[in-house]
């Protein structure tokens, strides 16, 4: 009897679980869903295109925020992209290497490390030496964030390359460089390109290694140089207002940051759940 | 070596040479500090910054303390919840019905940390200070009711917040350990006739190492995490026991205090040593996950 | 996968090339200036930009409200083109600056610092030595002798005040605590004045930072049986009980346009030279003489160079000279302009800024 009922409590338990891991996730997306929507409808296609209001006017919207998320990602796409693909391929194709397994090592702390601690450390080298917070500074930072994600991502891409291509290809007398981007890269494309989009959707959500590094800006839109706006960062201001319509304004581009990220996110999970 | 070898080289040294970089500049930056105060930036509870340099003096240990006591609320909350979830996909449900509950938790790991800060500042924190306020006006007795705060930001929201953003990285972790338990090991259990509780503990004993090494990474993210928790903790130099008491984390003092820093001669190097506290906090717990991980063969 | 890369770039170029094509066309070329600093002007500097931008579309100005110390922080590191402080620039301060360039210094409008609570009760009125005595916590209870004493008739409840104070470094603190120095020997001598002081009674458990006037309002709003001080606006914004204080002369009076306009009727005496701005004692405007004057008023300062690239001199020019003016015009609720003669301080100081 008491076995039973053990038995009874923890499958109880079970499902409990299931349940409190479940509801916060859908009590997110529905809050965001439902005070982001209204706030949609009600700036309508200005809300993507204007600029900050001043509090309590009503109007505007956060076009220098999304401006500044594309261009400081596009940025840092730039700068660790190349750098983080060459780091996978080095771990993929020299797998017993001591220094290959160090920097495996690596990478996972990396993608385990406190992002605020990249702002800070960027603003020491970039920020003060340059004199200006800038959206190359933010793209800099978020570089940093993004390179473990990409760099495990083609690794592991690379190592599922099954080892009679390669040989083939050696056979034919390629050099090694040859073989490594004109084969192995090619067949694993679809797995460099899911770590490549990974990374970005990754960075386009980062706050914290932007709060010193890219400076912020409201009104208006520049070049690498100069300071820039991202959505992350001003729902961090916004919610910290007392006005409601700065408040508005942050469940908004909160929406718009969640149906970005999940408009990147669900098609690459989805398809792997088919394959 | 060849020469492929050697045109990467220089990649991989750049890859260490920024994390190299990164501790060598936070611990210059905290030089200052060290010499003028000693291990008591560490050890006392002082956050007083003057116009004339004699007069400041700072001590980061309420951030310490807070950053230990919310990471390990999270984990309290999360491990039997996240040993739980994993137990329900694996066996109870159906292999169809698997992804209906593990992309949501991927979408989860994955979710940008503002939108849990959105979250917990206007949702989560005003639901919570009605159940502070009840269970202080009725259990303040108990040590860890005993705190009035009215204001709901606590290290119980951010503790609550953080097991919610840690929950899929353990979870994922102890699920992937103990679906791949060896399927002769399952058939052994249960043909001695044990009841699913019964089996389910003998087979969980076997993922020990995972379930461990999933509670040191998860300890170790909610450690790093700083915007969704500098907007719930109260931001106040407070040591207190109890769950409702406002605090700091180093990552929250750091976002709250850095702007704010360079006017006096000593704070930017007081939270830089923070940093480096942070640093060496998360390096620690990180590589202590990972390693338990590689010796027991999951990485 | 080159390919998807060279199409992602091409796209990349072509949205940056509309973008910059895009602001071309709305204006000749445009010129941003940054700002940053004292959360207390922030909305009424807010007003004056999106104001501003209507008459000058060549100008875009971005102010960044995150407390006086970082402002003058941004400033010296020159992130910024203007930052603004509440309390003057201190003399320390002062000589910073003058190794990177020479500063300018002058005020631009008048606020008050008013003490706010949360307790169903109308009409609080309190003194100065009373205020500090309850901000220190030596003062537990609402009900307190004291507390009584100044409302006889008030029906006070048998409640813990609990303390909301800024967490972060900003002069309404300094404002704040420089008037209560003033009043309190005692205060004075425990706490001190400052952007970022050791609040005594955090260590009873009483008392709660919260981080910006933003922070505080939010927490005030939230909990019964609490004080706090803040800016003037964000009081009205948010429609906060205030105290009434009693001032110099011994009459309770509430922060308005009125009351703080009576308070720096006499300022433009004490106001320096904006050259020399760091010599303005803040202590004169506080618990100013005056029947009908409200005693915890501050100006707000702005900080510049006096000399800046061509184009960004010409802006910054622009910009301020307007808020001197046009902007004075303009004020929002919760503020008051400053006198006639310390605007003209102010323009001069602006007409001696020069290009490079």
């Amino acid at each position: 009897m008491l076995r039973e009922l053990k038995n009874k409590v923890f499958i109880l338990y079970l499902i409990i679980s299931a349940f409190l891991v479940l509801f916060p996730l859908l009590h997110i997306l529905f809050s965001v869903f439902a005070n982001g929507i209204p706030v949609l409808l009600k700036f309508g296609m200005e809300f993507l295109t204007e600029t900050l209001p001043a509090p309590n006017k009503p109007g505007g919207g956060i076009f220098p925020a999304i401006y500044g998320t594309f261009v400081m990602v596009f940025l840092a796409s730039l700068i660790g992209i190349p750098l983080a693909v060459l780091a996978g391929i080095f771990v993929a194709e020299y797998p017993n290497n001591a220094l290959s397994k160090a920097t495996r090592s690596l990478l996972l702390i990396m993608m385990e490390f406190p992002t605020i601690l990249v702002g800070l450390f960027v603003m020491a080298i970039i920020v003060l030496p340059l004199g200006s917070f800038s959206a190359l500074a933010g793209a800099i930072a978020l570089s940093i964030v993004m390179l473990p994600y990409v760099a495990t991502y083609t690794e592991q891409a690379m190592r599922s390359v099954p080892q009679q291509y390669k040989e083939g290809a050696y056979a034919l007398g390629l050099r090694k460089v040859r073989v490594v981007f004109s084969i192995t890269l090619k067949i694993a494309k679809k797995g460099v390109v899911t770590g490549l989009l990974i990374g970005m959707a990754k960075v386009s959500g980062e706050t914290a290694p932007l709060i010193f590094t890219a400076g912020n800006a409201w009104r208006s839109t520049g070049g690498a140089l100069e300071p820039a706006g991202a959505v992350p960062l001003w729902i961090y201001y916004l919610v910290q207002q007392p006005y409601a319509n700065y408040h508005e304004l942050a469940w908004g581009a909160a929406f718009v940051l969640m149906v970005f990220f999940l408009a990147i996110f669900l098609p690459i999970r989805l398809s792997m759940v088919r394959s | 070596m060849d020469k492929f070898k050697i045109f990467l080289l220089p990649v991989v040294g750049l890859v260490f040479g920024i994390i190299i970089l990164m501790l060598i500049v936070f611990s210059l930056n905290s030089i200052p500090i060290f010499q003028r105060e000693g291990i008591a930036i560490y050890t006392t509870n002082i956050w007083k910054a003057g116009e004339v340099p004699e007069e400041e003096f700072y001590g980061i240990l309420a951030a310490i303390y807070g950053t230990l006591y919310t990471s390990t609320i999270a984990i309290l909350i999360s491990l039997p919840i996240s040993v739980g979830l994993a137990v329900f996909i694996s066996d109870l449900l159906p292999k169809k019905l698997r992804e209906f509950f593990i992309i949501p938790t991927d979408i989860m790991a994955g979710l940008p940390t503002i939108l849990y800060g959105i979250w917990g500042i206007f949702v989560l924190a005003p639901s919570l200070s009605g159940m502070m306020k009840f269970l202080y006006d009725n259990f303040s007795f108990i040590p860890f009711f005993s705190y009035y705060n009215p204001t709901g930001f606590s290290y119980l929201s951010a503790g609550i917040l953080l097991a919610i953003m840690v929950t899929p990285f353990a979870t994922s972790l102890i699920r992937e350990a103990y679906m791949a338990i060896p399927s002769i090991y399952r058939e052994a259990v249960y043909s001695l006739g044990l009841t699913r509780y019964e089996a389910t503990k003998v087979l969980l004993s076997y993922i020990k190492p995972a379930i461990l090494a999933g509670t040191l990474l998860a300890f170790g993210r909610a450690v790093g995490e700083t915007v969704a928790v500098s907007l719930v903790i109260g931001n106040a130099f407070n040591i207190h026991s109890s769950l409702f008491a406002p605090g700091y984390t180093i990552s929250s003092l750091i976002a709250n205090q850095f702007g704010n820093a360079f006017i006096y001669e000593f704070m930017p190097s007081a939270l830089f040593s923070a940093g480096l506290a942070l640093f060496l906090i998360g390096l620690v717990v990180n590589v202590s996950g990972l390693l338990v991980l590689k010796r027991w063969g999951y990485a | 996968m080159k390919k998807v890369l060279a199409f992602g770039i091409l796209v990349a170029l072509l949205m940056l090339g509309c973008v910059s094509e895009e602001s071309k066309e709305g204006a000749m070329e445009q010129i941003k200036i940054y700002g940053s600093g004292a959360s207390f002007p922030a909305p009424q500097i807010e007003n004056w930009i999106s104001e501003f931008s209507k008459v000058n579309k060549n100008v875009v100005v971005e102010y960044a409200s995150k407390g006086s110390g970082a402002g003058i922080n941004d400033f010296k590191s020159k992130l910024v083109h203007f930052a603004c402080t509440d309390p003057p620039a201190k003399k320390s301060e002062w000589e910073e600056f003058e190794k990177l360039g020479k500063p300018l210094q002058f005020p631009f409008i008048v606020g008050a610092v008013v003490v706010v609570y949360n307790l169903p009760v109308e009409g609080l009125k309190l003194d100065g030595e009373t205020i500090a005595k309850i901000f220190m916590g030596d003062i537990e209870f609402w009900d307190d002798e004291r507390i009584k004493a100044l409302n006889p008739n008030a029906n006070l409840p048998h409640e813990k005040i609990i303390v909301i104070h800024r967490s972060d470094s900003s002069g309404t603190t300094e404002v704040f605590t420089t008037y209560l120095s003033l009043v309190s020997e005692e205060f004075k001598k425990r706490v001190g004045a400052g952007k970022l002081v050791d609040w005594p009674v955090d260590k009873l458990g009483r008392g709660f930072g919260g981080k910006g006037n933003e922070g505080v309002s939010a927490m005030l709003k939230q909990t019964q049986n609490s004080i706090a001080y803040v800016e003037l606006a964000y009081a009205l914004h948010e429609n906060f009980k205030m105290v009434s204080i009693k001032n110099a002369e011994g009459n309770f009076v509430k922060a308005n346009s009125e009351t703080i306009s009576s308070a720096i009727s006499a300022s433009s005496a004490y106001v320096p030279d904006p050259t020399e701005g760091y010599k303005e004692d803040p202590k004169l405007f506080l618990n100013a003489k005056g029947k009908n004057s409200y005693p915890i008023v501050s100006f707000s300062h702005v900080l510049l160079w006096q000399s800046y690239p061509e184009k960004e001199a010409k802006a910054i020019k622009s910009f301020w000279k307007w808020v001197l003016t046009e902007g004075q015009k303009k004020i929002i609720d919760g503020y008051a302009p400053i006198p006639k003669e310390v605007a003209e301080l102010g323009l001069k100081a602006v007409e001696s800024i020069r290009g490079e």
